[in-house]
């Protein structure tokens, strides 16, 4: 398991996981590289997981950042969990959609939203 | 003695046709659409206007920040991309140095990213040149395939289309050139 990048806080809630992205910029490979693997990291740790990521503070996303997300969906669905992304700034949003990131992934305004729903429906 | 034929103007014309990647809807940034061109051409770019910038960098991902940082400075403090739009100037920047280093020049730090800035009345271009041999168009995916949905790779043309007026590639794609309307020029918030 890689030691933990500094670039996320992790808190977790039963099997709601909490991550809040404390970068701006998610624009540096060595750090978006770094976040991947503390990501898929997660994957191994927790069963049927509910995933929330908080990117209230982020900027500036690249696209090898979106990518690493893609490969995170992807390792959700093959553990039989879900996610979201919660918080992206309104100027941030074009950027996902433009990717049509919004088509799989589902986005709420903050996270407490969706920590509340997933509670309401557990899996 | 045997001389070696020059393709007239229309062949020329015709083979840059041929090489039109794309003409095509697309959404960009604000959720309207519109119509953008992707061109790869043959040849190198020449410059419309006048080159305000010209510097190279090795292929390191610390002197990719300090190029983007330069360049972006650059065209915001000369007002040619507004304030609000300085978070897709990066994102754009950071895109083609991203493949210019990592792609075109496969990370080697001996090799070098030439960056220029060009402007003329209306439009301000960033041309990015590194040492590989370029790519084909036929890799990169097709943002409109259902099955590209999940690629973890390929969105990197697709973002900086989206904010940008035209992309258009050289030398085999081995020099790519970004464009804009200016922002200090009547009706310039549009690409």
């Amino acid at each position: 398991m890689p030691e933990p990048s500094g670039h996320l806080i992790i808190q977790a809630y039963d099997r709601i996981v909490l991550v809040q992205v404390t970068k701006e910029r998610l624009l540096d490979m060595a750090i978006i590289n770094a976040i991947g693997a503390e990501l898929n990291a997660l994957l191994d740790r927790y069963a049927k997981p509910s995933f929330v990521l908080d990117f209230a503070p982020v900027g500036y996303l690249s696209s090898a950042m979106v990518g690493k997300l893609i490969a995170f969906y992807k390792g959700v669905v093959i553990a039989k969990g879900r996610m979201a992304i919660a918080g992206v700034r309104s100027d941030l949003m074009p950027l996902f959609k433009i990717t049509q990131i919004d088509r799989i992934i589902r986005f709420y305004p903050d996270a407490q939203q969706v920590i509340l729903e997933y509670k309401r429906k557990p899996l | 003695m045997a001389t070696r034929r020059h393709p007239s103007t229309t062949t020329k014309r015709r083979v840059i046709r041929t090489l039109e990647a794309r003409r095509a809807t697309e959404p960009v940034a604000g959720g309207t659409t519109r119509r953008f061109r992707l061109l790869m051409r043959q040849g190198d770019w020449q410059p419309a206007g006048e080159v305000v910038f010209r510097r190279s960098w090795p292929s390191r991902l610390d002197a990719k920040q300090e190029a983007m940082d330069v360049v972006a400075e650059l065209l915001s403090s000369r007002g040619w991309v507004s304030e609000e739009d300085r978070s897709w100037l990066v994102l754009c920047l950071d895109e083609a140095v991203t493949n210019a280093m990592i792609h075109g020049n496969e990370g080697d730090p001996r090799l070098m990213v030439d960056v220029v800035v060009a402007v003329d009345a209306k439009r301000w271009q960033i041309v990015i040149s590194d040492q590989g041999s370029g790519f084909s168009m036929a890799s990169v995916p097709d943002p409109d395939d259902p099955e590209s949905l999940l690629l973890e790779h390929g969105r990197g043309i697709r973002l900086m289309r989206a904010w940008l007026g035209s992309l258009t590639y050289y030398r085999r794609g081995a020099t790519v050139v970004l464009s804009r309307r200016r922002t200090d020029v009547s009706g310039g918030n549009h690409a």
